[in-house]
């Protein structure tokens, strides 16, 4: 009889908190970790948000090599891992990039009307939405939800592109994919006074407390929507302001959207500076030919407090994070979500 | 549908109570200015008026709201303390009953929980001074700036932090001769401040029924000089207003951002970038000849305006207009002259009584309390901030609008838990069965 293995795993939250659990590997990390009471944020659980990771400090931790994840192969060289597909080789720690009292915002189911659909691009659409009398939900900016698609068992995730001041309001920006079921209905069924059942809030790519620390944003595409809320809800707080850098790249000028947005935010925010690039066209007025990645440059991030948040396809994160760290920006400053379209 | 059954339009037009597409305040302008239009209840973070230095003696104690905040004054061995009038327990007000038992502490008159003035920590429990609140918890403290007769206080929010509260110059209008070059006044002396040595400022401040905003855009509004036409101080110093002021250039107004310092707009008033309307003649109305007082408009955040050369050479007329509530605004009216001998002081203190108070402050500005007010109807439900219909004239609230939205430091909530945030009260409705309007000060307990 072979006696099951009892590995020590611990879990330090960055606000110094620290839980340790023991665990003989036969489940995932995530399961095992929640099961004994650590508040780990998490959501798909099947490994493609991105959610749940984390940075591997000691000790040995290995994913399920059957299922690909979409934690990029950089992060995994650097140590990072994703619990819900983890299991220990060893003892091991474990270090979270986020405070022990954030799990806290559980996810919630709540009913929501459409209030307007925009095209604000041939492939873009804003999605308001307002939550039912007697529902609510709450958010972090970054934070996302998962839709439901109405008539059908499948769910979409969006981060909300407004701010939790904005409840029970809230805005989503919709990357419309051909053939996507989301899409589908969103280009031809949706109505305004729909009723969407949603569930929410879910992410760690939410903004952090360094709030005097100067701020680079690179968002692609849709990946604007936590940015933008992000810089709202930075705009809101007491205290002086942050220099803020925020490179949107679009695929082309007639796939650009949220010009108008941006301009505003630039009017109300002295300290906010934003460059827009396109990957292919013709220049034209403020708006450089090239991806959000190369429009950074060493000078924008000289002081070493930098702190950075990338949102969008996971080429951009990769090259992102590459470019940043290159640049001096350190490691655990940079912050980055994903944005995969579900097949 | 027409005889053969076609479908038609509607007509465009028709109608003349329609929101006009020749209206300055278009959709994408009032975009810019959003946050302006959420300030209801102020601009906070930023320093205002308190008190006169007069109204707070020796070991008093005085309650006022400023942004929907009540806020409690002590003067001990001269200084001035600022906490946040609302004790933590259960949101009595400190000032309305003053009880302090120490130099270095307020304490509230009902259950004895006692602040420390400097850091508002809760620091003991009259009747309970072992309870495990003590020292954990507080309220919150403004920081206090004293000058040349005025008490000045930073309404910050609760958590923003000590090292960012700036000077109380960042709130105060621009200085000459500092400006000189910037802003060159050949008709006029350099114009004093309440910041310059010797520096005195004598006034009043009363409570107005309307927004903040209406009041402070009246201030600098150039188009309502014909509210002023019968007021008694220009008949009798034979003054001849204009029927009104029109821009003549897009630079009529200069933006003033300065990095270290205050942040709004300056109007060249009397210069060429604006001309006198002396004539309409669709009405008959004509103005002969024109024996002007020369002074210039200016006005920075958190909403004081600045008029220089008035009521005369040497002295400059400072007003601000603190939200109380979004519904009333205390209305500070102030004169600065630097006097450097007590005579002098005498001298300005004759003047201001015998000719300002009844010409200027009462009898030039009196009816802007009234034109103000005409406006509140429209704007208090927000009817008025959406569908206003704005002229060329209307350039400098515009402009006011804009760079408010850009620099202030924070838009303050809606008051809630606060004397007047509930309109329909008991308490409320029993003042005003006594005669007495909702105001500034804390009414104080006569036992």
């Amino acid at each position: 009889m072979t006696t099951a293995p009892a590995y020590a795993v611990s879990f330090r939250f960055r606000d110094g908190a620290q839980r340790s659990i023991v665990t003989d590997g036969s489940i995932p990390l995530l399961d095992a970790a929640l099961a004994q009471g650590v508040p780990l944020l998490y959501q798909c659980r099947s490994g493609s948000c991105c959610t749940c990771t984390a940075h591997l400090v000691a000790g040995d931790a290995e994913m399920a090599s059957d299922a690909g994840t979409a934690l990029l192969k950089s992060e995994r060289e650097k140590g990072f891992r994703l619990l819900c597909r983890s299991r220990p080789r060893s003892a091991c720690a474990f270090d979270l990039a986020y405070d022990s009292s954030i799990a806290a915002g559980a996810a919630r189911k709540a009913r929501v009307f459409v209030n307007a659909l925009d095209h604000l691009a041939p492939d873009v659409m804003r999605v308001r939405l307002e939550l039912a009398e007697d529902d609510w939900i709450d958010f972090r900016a970054g934070q996302f939800i998962q839709v439901r698609v109405p008539g059908t068992d499948a769910v979409r995730s969006y981060s909300m592109s407004s701010t939790p001041s904005e409840l029970p309001n809230l805005d989503l920006l919709v990357r419309l994919i051909p053939g996507g079921v989301m899409s589908e209905y969103l280009r031809s069924r949706a109505r305004v006074d729909d009723v969407l059942q949603i569930e929410g809030p879910f992410g760690a790519f939410f903004h952090r407390d360094q709030i005097k620390a100067p701020h680079v944003m690179i968002a692609g595409g849709t990946g604007l929507a936590p940015v933008l809320s992000m810089i709202d809800a930075l705009r809101r707080k007491p205290g002086r302001k942050p220099r803020v850098l925020l490179s949107f790249g679009c695929a082309s000028c007639e796939s650009l959207f949220c010009v108008d947005e941006l301009e505003l935010r630039r009017l109300w925010l002295p300290t906010l500076a934003t460059r827009v690039s396109v990957d292919r066209g013709a220049e034209a007025d403020g708006i450089r030919i090239g991806n959000p990645v190369t429009a950074i440059a060493a000078a924008d991030v000289e002081d070493p407090e930098t702190v950075a948040y990338l949102c969008g396809p996971p080429a951009m994160i990769e090259a992102g994070r590459t470019r940043l760290m290159a640049l001096g920006v350190s490691a655990d400053r940079i912050f980055a979500e994903q944005f995969v379209p579900t097949s | 549908m027409d005889g053969n059954g076609a479908v038609r339009r509607r007509k465009a037009g028709g109608k003349l109570n329609r929101i006009s597409d020749q209206r300055v305040n278009d959709q994408k302008l009032q975009s810019q200015y959003q946050p302006y239009k959420d300030a209801a209840w102020g601009f906070i973070n930023h320093w205002y008026p308190a008190l006169f230095s007069e109204e707070l003696a020796e070991d008093a104690v005085q309650g006022i709201q400023i942004c929907g905040i009540p806020i409690v004054l002590r003067r001990i061995d001269g200084k001035v303390f600022a906490l946040k009038d609302q004790c933590i327990h259960r949101g009595v007000r400190l000032s309305s009953k003053p009880m302090c038992f120490s130099k270095s502490s307020i304490t509230c008159w009902y259950h004895g929980f006692t602040y420390d003035l400097g850091s508002g920590r809760l620091t003991t429990i009259v009747a309970n001074p072992d309870d495990k609140l003590i020292g954990t918890a507080g309220v919150t403290t403004y920081p206090v700036h004293e000058l040349s007769g005025m008490i000045f206080v930073f309404v910050r929010e609760d958590d923003f932090p000590d090292e960012d509260v700036p000077p109380l110059a960042h709130d105060l209008p621009v200085r000459f001769p500092q400006n000189n070059e910037r802003f060159p006044h050949p008709l006029w002396p350099d114009t004093p401040s309440l910041l310059d040595e010797g520096a005195v400022a004598l006034g009043m401040h009363r409570t107005g029924e309307s927004n903040w905003r209406i009041a402070c855009e009246n201030g600098f509004d150039n188009a309502h000089i014909l509210v002023h036409k019968d007021n008694t101080i220009v008949h009798a110093m034979e003054w001849t207003l204009p029927l009104g002021i029109l821009p003549t250039t897009d630079d009529c107004i200069t933006l003033i951002e300065d990095e270290d310092g205050p942040k709004g707009l300056m109007q060249w008033l009397f210069t060429d970038r604006w001309a006198p309307v002396l004539e309409n003649k669709e009405l008959g109305l004509k103005v002969e000849g024109l024996k002007g007082r020369f002074y210039r408009t200016s006005v920075v955040l958190p909403g004081v305006l600045m008029v220089e050369n008035w009521p005369e050479e040497h002295i400059v007329q400072y007003e601000w207009y603190v939200p109380i509530t979004d519904d009333t605004y205390e209305y500070w009216e102030v004169l600065v002259k630097v006097c450097k001998t007590p005579e002098e002081r005498a001298k300005f203190k004759y003047r201001f009584d015998r000719v300002f108070v009844p010409l200027c402050l009462h009898g030039f500005n009196d009816c802007d309390l009234y034109a103000r007010e005409a406006m509140e109807d429209f704007y208090a439900d927000g009817t008025g901030w959406d569908d206003e219909q704005l002229v060329a004239t209307d350039i400098s609230p515009i402009t006011w609008r804009k760079v408010s939205s850009r620099w202030n430091r924070g838009i303050a909530k809606p008051g809630r838990g606060v004397e007047n945030a509930s309109k329909t009260g008991s308490i409320r409705m029993r003042r005003l069965a006594e005669g007495k309007k909702p105001g500034y000060f804390v009414e104080k307990i006569n036992d």
